[in-house]
């Protein structure tokens, strides 16, 4: 029955939400609910932590018929990869749930937790269409989300996001039939899982190309990876803080997951061949984004191109072929998600309180709120990669993996890293530390509650932790990629 | 006896719409009082069909009398199911509709069930003229049903266009029986195969002639592209309910012949129309994406996207596929009735929604008088958004599953670059969906279309309920959440299998 524990963890948010929907208008008991629903799936989390293996492969498994006539299974479970991921999002969303404790209504709570249900599920799919059902399904509550409690134009943002990652997602959709098709074909029966749509060996050369970029467009879009952007800019301004939260530290990483969970192992030839395509766009767009950073004047925004940045350089990495580079990406996923997380949170809150996001109104924030401010940079030096905290390790890996990869790559990657300094360090300095002009009004701030730090803690320590002892968390899921290395690309584990 | 008890379900229609005619000569008995009996009659004609359901059988009961024209089988078993739980659900739905309209009188409800009663004729038959007349009595009932709504003015368009477009079509459809006739010197069905088997090329023109022209009736009834004119007023004009009762049940009859025809014996003529049905294919995708997007009243973009549902259903039947003898590809027939299933859930929930909203007030046409519904009234808002996913092929819900098993079997099938048009429609489908999801949730509700205290607690609310419990269920299968196999996803399929492979026994 241990199994079962996966199924427990993606079930009992929706169940849970569901419940809550039905039974009680009041909002503190529904969020008390669901924050105490997200520390039990906590607790869970870490158990399974504790009891995973880091040298097996596949755990946790539930294999049941779902849809028999097409070999649809319900097929969940994790390896090293996955496992960090979960980690990370069942430690994020708690704390989140602490910094946007007040002033929200039922169906923000209920939101919340439907996006865990669909993000955890979208997480420990193993079957293709499994996989394609929770990845659509997570992003409903998130358009509800924007449309119900976005400002400016959000229901024009509601539907362009919606259509924009479903464009994605079909185009993956299809892929995924044409793949089970030719399984079928192959084989003589049906298969959605994708440990057997790796042994397909009937498709032409070019079909594949087809097959890669059409899951690629998926992955690329909710990630973002440019030129498919476009829709992050106008999302991350007008949408809620939680929503903007869960996008960018969470659902954005789900992407870079999904190509190495099926795009590695299903197309690895093409993988290896397209790859430095892709490192170059992955620098592209670090350095493309990170320019349009420092050009923004509302910080939301800003953040907003900085996340894409970083993920552009999560995607450098995961092309790099090599397990510096891919350790380096999965390390900079954690890192990435705990910075931008809470840098997001707080901007949320900053703005909740002094009514502004735009940094040539603020100012002052400093003598106001020494502990945000103490906080948010600490953030910011992790998520610039300053030694000593989880961001400098990642980015060393992944510069090592781009060198390993290509010399040429590997220097401008190395330089490319001064442009998140400079644009983060400029915006902290006049948002935060500079005070207003003179004659202006002293922005209204107050500080962290207790609640608040609380909730932060465990982040700030965890950057810290991460930055010194990084082995601690790389040997969960080193084997799994050394794993993907070897048996699977089979160029080897380069050390 | 044995024999009789196949002929239960159609009776029992049949002689439910005499009854509701004798019925509607008294002036005491009220609409519920017809609502009632008509009810009563349609739940013990299902509680007969589904009595048979799952088992595998062919019948040609009293075939000295009915002389081989109508069969009995699995197969028209399980349209039968549908077509009388479609029209259960539409009057059901439409209770509080039908008792709020002057002009809904006792004689709607026997044609109603004269209208059910040709469909489910039309199931059964193996015969082109007996289809022609199942059809008519289908036809002119829905001629009739389209025409009700005294107090707007379009429905003059609406029937006339309607009844003059279909009687045209119908001259086609007899045209061809001739010519078919003319070649295989019978309208039977069998005996048509039989004439096929033998025929040398030069023989089989006429008959292909004929059948095109009898597919013509086919592609007219359910809207493919360039028979699809009619679709929007006709829609439009008609009582919201009847629109739901077209779009959903009328088109599962249509498909229920034709699939039973094309299957069975016409199967080796399959292939000819390949390249037409392309390319109708491609058109009603355009052509409907388009109409849709441009739709500003609810009940159009309905219409419209009705259309593009069509067009997905026939990317399905274009899938089947015949060669050496047998058809291949035989489970496109099975994802074009799992659609069907679908498509009937979902569009009978939209439209009969969309109908009960406006069943109290007339003002809930267009986009914009949608605004706000969700704060108003959440429950009808949420079960609407659940039909709009359906629609949209959200997964979650049977639109999603449907798609799956049609998209499957195309590219099965090898029509890939059909898939992929299909695809970019559903994109299109998400954006007029969504929009009106949109104007439920995130807007303030207009002045005007504040409705004073209205009761959701009647048959029409448990109705759409239901539905939108069936929606979920079949997207998600019970199997995996409530750990009841006997629902799940698959046992619909299989009964699909069960009732095609009916069609093979001989």
């Amino acid at each position: 029955m241990s199994s079962d524990i996966l199924s427990f963890i993606i079930f009992l948010p929706a169940v849970v939400a569901f419940g809550l929907m039905l039974t009680t208008r009041d909002v503190n008991t529904i969020r008390n609910i669901a924050f105490l629903t997200t520390t039990v799936i906590l607790a869970l989390v870490l158990k399974i932590y504790i009891e995973f293996e880091p040298s097996a492969g596949m755990q946790f498994v539930t294999n049941v018929p779902w849809i028999s006539t097409y070999g649809i299974n319900y097929y969940v479970g994790l390896d090293g990869f996955s496992l960090t991921i979960l980690m990370m999002i069942a430690i994020l969303i708690p704390t989140s749930y602490l910094l946007l404790w007040e002033g929200k209504t039922k169906g923000y709570w209920i939101n919340m937790l439907l996006v865990q249900a669909g993000v955890t599920g979208t997480l420990l799919s193993l079957d293709v269409v499994l996989f394609y059902f929770f990845w659509e399904v997570m992003l409903l509550p998130v358009f509800l989300m924007i449309g119900l409690y976005g400002t400016g134009r959000k229901v024009f943002t509601t539907i362009k996001v919606t259509v924009y990652t479903m464009v994605g997602s079909l185009l993956m959709f299809i892929a995924i039939l044409y793949l089970g098709v030719a399984y079928h074909a192959e084989f003589g029966s049906w298969s959605f899982a994708y440990n057997e749509l790796m042994k397909i060996t009937t498709i032409g050369y070019s079909a594949k190309v087809w097959l890669f970029l059409a899951f690629l467009t998926a992955f690329a879009i909710k990630i973002p990876i440019f030129p498919l952007h476009t829709w992050i800019m106008e999302t991350y301004k007008n949408a809620p803080t939680g929503a903007v939260f869960l996008l960018s530290s969470i659902m954005a990483k789900l992407g870079v997951y999904a190509i190495v969970r099926f795009m590695i192992p299903i197309f690895p030839e093409i993988y290896i061949e397209f790859s430095v395509y892709f490192v170059s766009i992955g620098l592209f767009g670090l350095v493309y984004f990170g320019i349009a950073a420092l050009m923004q004047d509302d910080i939301k925004r800003m953040f907003a191109y900085s996340s894409a940045s970083h993920l552009s350089f999560i995607a450098a990495g995961i092309f790099s072929l090599n397990a510096y580079g891919i350790n380096g990406a999965l390390y900079l996923i954690i890192a990435h998600a705990i910075a931008t997380g809470a840098l997001f949170l707080l901007v949320g809150l900053l703005e909740e309180q002094t009514g502004y996001k735009t940094i040539k109104d603020l100012g002052g924030i400093a003598k106001q709120a020494p502990i945000f401010t103490f906080i948010f940079a600490i953030m910011l030096f992790a998520n610039v990669g300053l030694p000593g905290t989880n961001g400098f390790v990642s980015e060393l890996l992944i510069i090592f993996g781009i060198y390993e990869f290509n010399n040429i790559l590997g220097y401008i990657s190395a330089t490319t890293v001064i442009i998140g300094a400079s644009y983060m360090l400029w915006m902290f300095q006049r948002a935060i530390l500079q005070d207003r002009p003179e004659g202006a009004t002293v922005l209204k701030m107050r500080d962290l509650k207790i609640k608040e730090i609380v909730g932060l803690a465990p982040w700030v320590f965890l950057v810290f932790l991460m930055g010194f002892y990084p082995d601690i968390f790389i040997n969960k899921f080193e084997p799994t990629v050394t794993h993907y290395l070897n048996d699977i690309l089979h160029i080897g584990a380069a050390k | 006896m044995s024999q009789f008890i196949y002929l239960i379900p159609a009776l029992t229609v049949l002689i439910g719409a005499l009854t509701l005619m004798f019925m509607s000569m008294y002036d005491r008995f009220t609409v519920k009082n017809f609502i009632v009996v008509s009810s009563l009659f349609l739940l013990v004609a299902l509680g007969f069909s589904i009595a048979d359901m799952g088992t595998s059988y062919s019948v040609q009961p009293y075939n000295d009398l009915l002389n081989n024209v109508l069969i009995f089988d699995s197969f028209s078993n399980f349209f039968n199911v549908l077509l009388i739980t479609g029209t259960l659900l539409t009057l059901l739905i439409g209770e509080h509709y039908f008792q709020h309209r002057s002009y809904f009188k006792g004689e709607f409800f026997s044609i109603l069930l004269f209208a059910l009663f040709g469909m489910m004729l039309l199931a059964h038959t193996n015969e082109l003229v007996t289809a022609y007349i199942a059809l008519e009595i289908a036809s002119f009932a829905v001629y009739i049903m389209v025409g009700y709504n005294t107090e707007d003015s379009k429905r003059v368009e609406a029937i006339f266009k309607y009844l003059v477009l279909g009687s045209f079509i119908g001259a086609f459809y007899l045209l061809g029986v001739v010519l078919v006739y003319g070649a295989a010197a019978s309208t039977n069905l069998s005996d048509i195969a039989t004439f096929i088997s033998t025929a040398n090329s030069d023989d089989m023109i006429l008959l292909y002639i004929g059948l095109t022209l009898i597919l013509f009736t086919f592609l007219f009834k359910i809207a493919a592209f360039p028979f699809q004119s009619w679709v929007l007023d006709v829609y439009r004009g008609a009582p919201m309910v009847i629109t739901a009762y077209m779009a959903s049940t009328f088109k599962i009859a249509i498909f229920s012949f034709f699939l039973r025809a094309f299957v069975q014996d016409l199967a080796p003529t399959i292939d000819f129309w390949d390249t037409i049905i392309s390319i109708i294919i491609v058109l009603t995708l355009i052509f409907g994406t388009w109409l849709a997007v441009s739709q500003k009243i609810v009940k159009r973009m309905l219409a419209a996207s009705s259309i593009v549902h069509t067009g997905y259903l026939l990317l399905a039947f274009i899938a089947l596929s015949y060669k050496d003898g047998e058809l291949i590809n035989i489970e496109s027939a099975y994802a074009t009735m799992f659609y069907l299933i679908a498509y009937l859930l979902s569009a009978l929930g939209a439209f009969g929604l969309a109908s009960h909203i406006i069943s109290e007030t007339n003002v809930r046409v267009t986009y914009d008088d949608f605004k706000g519904l969700a704060k108003e009234r959440p429950f009808l808002a949420a079960m609407m958004t659940i039909f709009l996913f359906s629609l949209a092929g959200i997964p979650s819900t049977i639109g999603f599953i449907g798609k799956f098993y049609v998209f499957t079997e195309a590219v099965n099938a090898g029509y890939v670059g059909l898939t992929v048009l299909a695809v970019i429609a559903t994109i299109v489908s998400v954006y007029y969906y969504f929009k009106l999801i949109a104007m439920m949730y995130f807007y303030p509700t207009k002045e005007e279309c504040i409705s004073v205290e209205f009761n959701d607690k009647r048959v029409s609310t448990y109705a759409i309920a239901f539905i939108a419990i069936l929606t979920v269920l079949g997207g998600i299968g019970s199997a995996i959440v409530f750990f009841i196999p006997v629902l799940n996803i698959d046992s619909i399929i299989a009964l699909a299998q069960t009732a095609v492979q009916s069609l093979f026994i001989k």
